[in-house]
């Protein structure tokens, strides 16, 4: 099963840029897999979803702001996110934008083949190059939500 | 309801929208409409984070700023860097920066037309907000219309990608010039590329011809003066002053469509002052030369706007000729210039939408563009300077100061959307104004005041972070004791 697991965020925006951290110490855990890449990216919407044509499934690994204690790692999947913004703005969200990828004919994972890793963030809107020491804390739980997901993944394939 | 009662309404979230803006409309004693602000958090400590780096940094820099513009933060931080180390770049660089931001362009309008501002008119805005969103565009127009609408976006990704060199954020313009120009293979491809841009874009206006014009209702819509504010406007002018969205003399013309003045980039500070308010984090630039007198209209406010319309209300022409037609149409059916109707915003969206097609084109075709000399090396010591572009949604200004080794001790960014701050304040109180009568809310009144800023194609965030739960739409009204006495709601697609 071809795999992608995908960390999302802004580098600059403090807990923005967990997704990316959380892919960054994947790479080398993942690195002898052939069915699993493992990529850094910016946008959601229409390009994310442009992003995930041609896989079986994909794991998401993004900040995420509900209210929670900052560090939770939650798990949701396409149908449990928002219905506007699933991760960038100035886009439509990601389940509208698979919609109108799978009407183009684009083969993309079926939405119960998407898995949504989100970290709870403290701060987004500050500019650095630093997360806050709870969300920090919190990539080695990511980590390993992720790993286990991907090991779900092998199995059934 | 009681006199003195002050009723508070909150719409929140903002539907498609990026950031947590949020509205609040406050009524007064007889239930009518006293104000109505919308909030947006402001990304904070940006200046700090770049002070003490290197200025060359910025075009790199800046471009992560924001994950929908990032080629707008590029090329106005390119800019600023060949001011601050005294260059003028080849006639190649410029071109090749121009032939980028062109492209960038026409992807940038098409997202905002059928991902954003068109569903509204396309799809109607009585319609349920789950089908006002490009699934809804593409269930009206047409199957074919989603395939054309993606293809547009890819190649000028694609096309974006190939000229700076890099997947993710462009890492291309420098001080001077380009880090690397194109061949005659790939000026063949985007050329032919640029050709398809045209057709596309004149199959989109085509469609809002077809679907918006044709419907008096919506062309009596977009006249409605819920949506009308005559305000002054501020664009980009080539020599001849048509619209140019790369480089130019920013031009304001005054309610009644006369110049007011035309500076350089430079001396923005002349000509631009931001007013604070306390319930917003983000600044509200005003004319300096007319001075601040609030969220009013006319010729005494020294509000302007910056957005498609108000660029064209402040050239005297598109320099491309079929969008030259398109933009003598649009003011011959909306009765000269200027025209002041807000919901205008997204006709004259798609008009730049053609030219930065017609203008991709030209570039492409341009004997120059292949040309080796795309980067002169600054020599100078390094100090002070400004770099201006038109962003999609407003001028942007980027204005640093350097010390004498290049390191930054200064960084101001007057950005798109901050433009229009004091604009979209005043269309949503106008919008809820018409449909808020003693403390009564019209239906659609949600949609209706969407529509006002959507037009501002306002963009507040930059982070890319899920946002989860179900977000409906939410109008609450509270009484002085802050509790709830009615809550309207419509959820979202």
């Amino acid at each position: 099963m071809k795999t992608l697991v995908l960390g999302l965020g802004n580098p600059l925006l403090t807990d923005d840029s967990v997704g990316l951290r959380v892919v960054q110490q994947l790479k080398p855990l993942l690195a002898g897999r052939g069915d699993i890449e493992v990529e850094e990216d910016y946008w959601g919407g229409l390009r994310l979803m442009e992003r995930l044509v041609g896989f079986d499934r994909a794991i998401i690994v993004d900040a995420i702001c509900t209210g929670a204690a900052p560090g939770t790692v939650h798990t949701l999947s396409v149908d449990s996110i928002p219905t506007q913004h699933s991760a960038s703005g100035h886009d439509v969200n990601l389940p509208t934008a698979l919609d109108l990828g799978r009407q183009t004919g684009a083969y993309l994972p079926a939405n119960e083949n998407i898995l949504l890793v989100g970290i709870e963030a403290e701060d987004v809107i500050t500019f650095s190059e630093d997360c806050t020491p709870q969300v920090q804390a919190a990539i080695p739980r990511a980590v390993e939500t992720v790993l286990a997901a991907v090991d779900a993944v092998g199995k059934q394939a | 309801m009681s006199t003195k009662t002050m009723k508070r309404i909150s719409i929140d979230p903002i539907t498609r929208l990026e950031g947590h803006g949020k509205i609040d409309i406050f009524l007064d004693e007889a239930g009518d409409v006293a104000n109505a602000y919308l909030q947006i958090p402001e990304l904070r400590g940006f200046e700090r984070f770049c002070v003490g780096r290197p200025a060359e940094e910025m075009p790199n820099l800046t471009a992560r700023i924001c994950g929908v513009c990032p080629e707008a933060h590029h090329m106005a931080a390119a800019k600023a860097l060949d001011a601050v180390f005294h260059v003028d770049p080849p006639p190649t660089g410029k071109k090749l920066r121009e032939l980028f931001y062109s492209i960038f362009y026409a992807t940038d309008h098409t997202t905002h037309f059928y991902a954003l501002g068109g569903p509204d008119f396309v799809v109607g805005p009585d319609a349920p907000p789950a089908e006002r969103n490009i699934l809804g565009v593409v269930k009206k127009v047409g199957m074919d219309i989603a395939g054309k609408v993606l293809k547009m976006r890819k190649d000028g990704h694609n096309l974006i990608q190939m000229i700076g060199g890099r997947r993710v954020h462009p890492n291309w313009a420098l001080p001077g010039g380009v880090s690397r120009g194109i061949t005659e293979e790939q000026r063949k491809e985007i050329e032919a590329r640029g050709r398809e841009a045209v057709e596309f874009a004149k199959f989109s206006i085509e469609i809002f011809n077809k679907i918006v014009l044709g419907n008096p209702d919506y062309v009596n819509l977009i006249k409605n003066d819920a949506y009308v504010h005559k305000t002054y406007n501020i664009g980009t002018v080539d020599a001849n002053n048509k619209l140019n969205f790369y480089d130019g003399m920013v031009r304001v013309t005054d309610p009644d469509g006369k110049e007011f003045a035309k500076y350089h980039a430079r001396d923005y500070r002349e000509h631009i002052a931001e007013h604070v308010e306390p319930w917003s984090y983000l600044k509200f630039p005003y004319l300096k030369k007319v001075g601040w007198k609030g969220f009013v209209d006319g010729k005494d406010s020294g509000v302007y706007k910056a957005t498609p319309l108000s660029r064209l209300n402040a050239a005297d022409g598109m320099a491309t000729p079929l969008a030259q037609k398109e933009y003598e149409r649009m003011y011959d059916t909306l009765g000269g210039k200027p025209v002041h109707h807000t919901l205008a915003t997204h006709w004259a969206r798609l008009i730049e939408l053609l030219f930065a097609a017609e203008r991709w084109v030209e570039l492409a075709t341009d004997p120059e563009i292949t040309g080796k000399e795309y980067r002169v090396l600054p020599t100078q010591t390094p100090t002070e300077g400004v770099g201006c572009v038109e962003a999609p949604r407003g001028i942007l200004t980027h204005h640093y100061a350097t010390d004498e080794r290049g390191i930054l001790t200064m960084v101001n960014l007057i950005v798109g959307t901050t433009n229009n701050n004091a604009p979209i304040n005043m269309s949503v109180a106008k919008a809820a104004k018409g449909l808020i009568k003693k403390g009564k809310v019209t239906e659609g009144l949600l949609n209706m005041v969407e529509m006002a800023f959507r037009a501002y194609d306002p963009c507040f965030g930059c982070a890319t972070h899920f946002l989860p739960g179900q977000m409906p739409l939410e109008v609450t009204l509270r009484n002085p004791q802050g509790e709830v006495i009615e809550r309207l709601r419509q959820n979202l697609g």
